[in-house]
């Protein structure tokens, strides 16, 4: 039976407001040990992802001004618990990211429900391997 | 002025370009998912296997498809001395996640460290190492949010 994206995605994310400077983006980052920060908004809709590539955008900048909304990657994509894990891996591959975000299966929804992680796919290739 | 060689990883972790998918997939599982550089037998970096190269092969028979195969060509020489600030330029303008630094005295591409945007992020941040406790008693609008 395919595999679907549920069987590795991670419950809940990291997150902060859209209004969040850039600098303590990065010490959620870091404190975290997590290479994303999620951006959502008042109602917990995403509005997007940060990476570590995203606070790139701000180098030489002033890291207290810059906010999360200057540099987020749009949440343009629906990725759901249900969605073949093979499809999420292409979309990884083709748009350069190495964390998708996923969202309950209710048309429309925009509530986050956890993170698909490229470590915790390459995890279980070699955990397929050992067998 | 803070150095490339002042936040990079000193740590490489090295394949050959023979070396299968599947040890490249070991390889990073047990150095925590970092990527992997893939070197020639006499010391020249070749290249970088990437994460992202590597779930191309989900499913797939990991021992057929070799390390040169996956990886993406490196050419560029990123000089240890260099400010970060022409390090982070350069990571801006190539869409490089990782940089591999070389040692400009020990021959052709010598391998001394690899530095990661998140290093860059590290730096920016402002934060210390070893500072962390600090920070960890930051706002409490700064959670993690679940369904």
């Amino acid at each position: 039976m395919e595999e679907r994206v549920m069987r590795l995605m991670r419950k809940g994310a990291l997150s902060c407001s859209e209004d969040t400077s850039v600098r303590e983006v990065a010490q959620i980052m870091l404190v975290n040990s997590t290479h994303y920060c999620v951006v959502i908004n008042q109602s917990h809709e995403v509005l997007g992802i940060i990476s570590a590539r995203s606070i790139l955008k701000a180098f030489g900048k002033d890291l207290r001004q810059a906010k999360a909304k200057d540099i987020l990657v749009p949440y343009t994509f629906t990725i759901t618990p249900s969605t073949p894990l093979r499809e999420a891996i292409q979309l990884m591959d083709k748009r350069k990211i190495e964390h998708l975000i996923v969202v309950s299966d209710r048309p429309g929804s925009k509530a986050i429900l956890g993170l698909l992680h490229v470590e915790d796919i390459v995890d279980r290739m070699a955990q397929d391997e050992e067998r | 002025m803070v150095r490339v060689c002042d936040i990079m990883d000193r740590d490489i972790i090295l394949c050959y370009p023979h070396d299968s998918v599947k040890e490249v997939v070991h390889m990073m599982k047990a150095n925590q998912f970092r990527p992997v550089v893939v070197a020639h037998e006499s010391g020249e970096v070749w290249g970088l296997v990437s994460r992202l190269a590597v779930i191309r092969f989900y499913g797939e028979d990991l021992e057929r498809t070799r390390a040169e195969d996956v990886m993406r060509p490196y050419r560029i020489e990123v000089d240890p001395q260099w400010p970060i600030e022409t390090a982070a330029e350069l990571m801006k303008r190539t869409r490089y996640e990782h940089l591999i630094i070389v040692d400009p005295h020990a021959g052709p591409m010598r391998p001394i460290g690899i530095l990661s945007s998140f290093d860059i992020v590290r730096y920016m941040s402002g934060i210390e190492t070893g500072h962390y406790e600090q920070i960890l008693k930051m706002p409490q609008e700064w959670s993690t949010s679940s369904p």
